[in-house]
């Protein structure tokens, strides 16, 4: 409605003030500078050729994949029956359920990563694959459940019923019903569950170790020894895969916007 | 995101009988939904939290030694000042710039409105190693913020990278996007009619949005004010990297402590003060608000 421009002008300037500088990772990564120099003495493609074939960072990608796809497979399995439980349940110490449940996504992961350091120490899961698995799938059980749950409280029930009444036992009813309903919610909810994993840092700074070190860590390292400018590829890489996911939304959404009207009119 | 954790267990009351037993047994019994989640975050989550608790009273020996010597030391308390005042800082910070955006894209809609949002979501999932590595890079010492000081003729430049200011400024811009999203929630279910109405009434723009608009953006405020704090309180990666290194903030203490110092006991007890302080805050917010609320 009535808004006045300097309004209009001072939040676009806001989001471009705010995406803008990450922007400069990107010349960083065909610098040919060996140190943190801004603008790049000159440009080539090295980095970007050792973060595909140097072990160093070859390891880290393959490592946060992996722990990614594993903390999401866990993760769905314990927290989508959690949230059937959750939204159409009850039961006693539902109240309790529910906090601990949501509790991972309150409490610092700096001190997860002092607890799991110790407590896997103890397990012989320090410095393991499975051991990063275990504690980012209690953080990203919390996101899984609170997108199912969300979904599940926007589900008619009555088409349930409906299949029930026509005869279909329980578990016929949720492969041809309630699944197929709430697919898009258990993707999104997958999806969230991996990028949790694989963006995570801190714990997986104090836990994994040099064989099972994720990128994230590996970033971290670099950066503090300020040896490795591979980080700046690495960086643009992460930051293209964000800008495509987006992008493709974007279009997806201009596209469907275009073609409407067409479609409507005979 | 669109997260709420919601109770639907009423309208499921009008469900067909079925006799007990067989595929309804374990669709219908609670139990097995949630037992696994619950025993597996009780063996992966609350035993290792249980054992921060208890390594902060027992180690190096039983007693409440590591918590006297923490509120004893002016370090430490220095350290905790700090982090609140930071995450305050941050949140004030973040608040001001993500207000606007928030309330333009909420009110415009359209275009714009998917334009700021795509804007805010891009720097939303982006890493934040990968946007502290950028702010590495503009306020290093052969970075373009001190180039540009040194043409202008400011010698010697400031040193900036390595800093609280540097890190505080990092942790606002990386935040708002957090705030944006927590303020547009609210934002968007915001009645249009009603700043029309106050326009119809006589009100000034200025006026309409004091009196009108603003107290009904209040609870988002609040959730984005509460969730940026605590954040920021907890956070560990960028303050380490490009933060004072003598100036810590608590997360980077605890880092310390375990890393370079191997004091578990000591790093233990930071954690729990860490730990009382934001869950104070969230059990405060959950008191008056509900807690799910948080991530809607």
């Amino acid at each position: 409605m009535t808004m006045s421009r300097s309004t209009l002008v001072l939040a676009v300037l806001v989001v471009v003030l705010l995406a803008g500088p990450m922007f400069i990772v990107v010349p960083m990564s065909f610098s040919t500078a060996p140190s943190l120099e801004f603008p790049p003495p000159g440009y080539w493609l090295g980095y970007y050729r050792r973060v595909f074939s140097d072990p160093n960072w070859t390891g880290p990608i393959i490592n946060s994949f992996l722990i990614g796809l594993g903390t999401m497979v866990l993760s769905m399995l314990l927290g989508v029956p959690a949230s059937f439980a959750l939204a159409r349940h009850q039961f006693r110490l539902r109240a309790v359920f529910r906090i601990i449940v949501l509790m991972p996504l309150i409490v610092p992961h700096i001190v997860m990563a002092l607890g799991y350091y110790t407590y896997f120490g103890s397990l012989g899961l320090v410095q393991s694959m499975p051991g990063v698995i275990l504690a980012h799938a209690c953080l990203s059980i919390p996101v899984v459940v609170l997108t199912v749950t969300s979904a599940l409280a926007n589900f008619d029930r009555r088409v349930e019923q409906a299949a029930a009444n026509l005869g279909a036992r329980p578990l016929t009813t949720f492969r041809l019903i309630t699944f197929p309903i709430l697919r898009p919610a258990f993707l999104v909810a997958a999806l969230f569950a991996f990028i949790h994993s694989f963006d995570e840092t801190v714990i997986a700074i104090f836990i994994s170790g040099r064989d099972s070190a994720t990128l994230p860590r590996q970033m971290y390292n670099s950066f503090q020894m300020e040896a490795d400018p591979a980080i700046s590829a690495a960086s643009s890489l992460l930051l293209a895969a964000v800008l495509a996911v987006i992008g493709a939304r974007w279009a997806a959404a201009l596209v469907k916007a275009r073609s409407k009207p067409i479609g409507a009119s005979p | 995101m669109a997260l709420q954790l919601t109770d639907t267990t009423a309208p499921a009351t009008a469900a067909p009988r079925r006799v007990p037993g067989g595929w309804t047994f374990f669709v219908r019994a609670p139990f097995i939904l949630y037992a696994p989640a619950a025993m597996f975050l009780a063996a992966f989550f609350l035993v290792p939290l249980g054992l921060v608790v208890w390594t902060s009273v027992s180690e190096p020996e039983l007693g409440l030694g590591n918590y006297a010597e923490f509120f004893a030391s002016t370090y430490d308390l220095g350290v905790l000042a700090r982090t609140f005042r930071t995450a305050l800082i941050v949140t004030l910070a973040s608040l001001v710039f993500a207000y606007p955006v928030a309330y333009v894209a909420a009110r415009k809609g359209g275009m714009i409105g998917a334009f700021l949002l795509g804007v805010v979501a891009l720097s939303f999932w982006t890493s934040f190693l990968v946007r502290t590595y950028a702010w590495m890079v503009i306020l290093g010492a052969r970075g373009p913020v001190v180039g540009l000081l040194v043409a202008l003729g400011v010698e010697p430049a400031p040193q900036l990278l390595f800093t609280t200011f540097a890190a505080t400024f990092a942790m606002a811009h990386m935040l708002v996007p957090f705030m944006v999203l927590a303020l547009y929630a609210v934002m968007r279910r915001i009645d249009e009619t009603h700043m029309r109405a106050a326009a119809s009434l006589g009100a000034r723009p200025w006026r309409a949005f004091a009196t009108v608009y603003l107290p009904q953006s209040l609870p988002g405020v609040l959730n984005g004010a509460t969730l940026v704090f605590i954040t920021c309180l907890g956070f560990y990666v960028t303050p380490t990297l490009i933060g004072s290194p003598q100036d810590k903030m608590i997360a980077g203490r605890i880092g310390q402590e375990m890393e370079q110092l191997l004091e578990f006991g000591a790093a233990s007890a930071t954690s729990m003060i860490l730990l009382a302080a934001a869950l104070a805050l969230f059990a405060l917010y959950d008191r008056f608000f509900g807690i799910e609320r948080m991530w809607r």
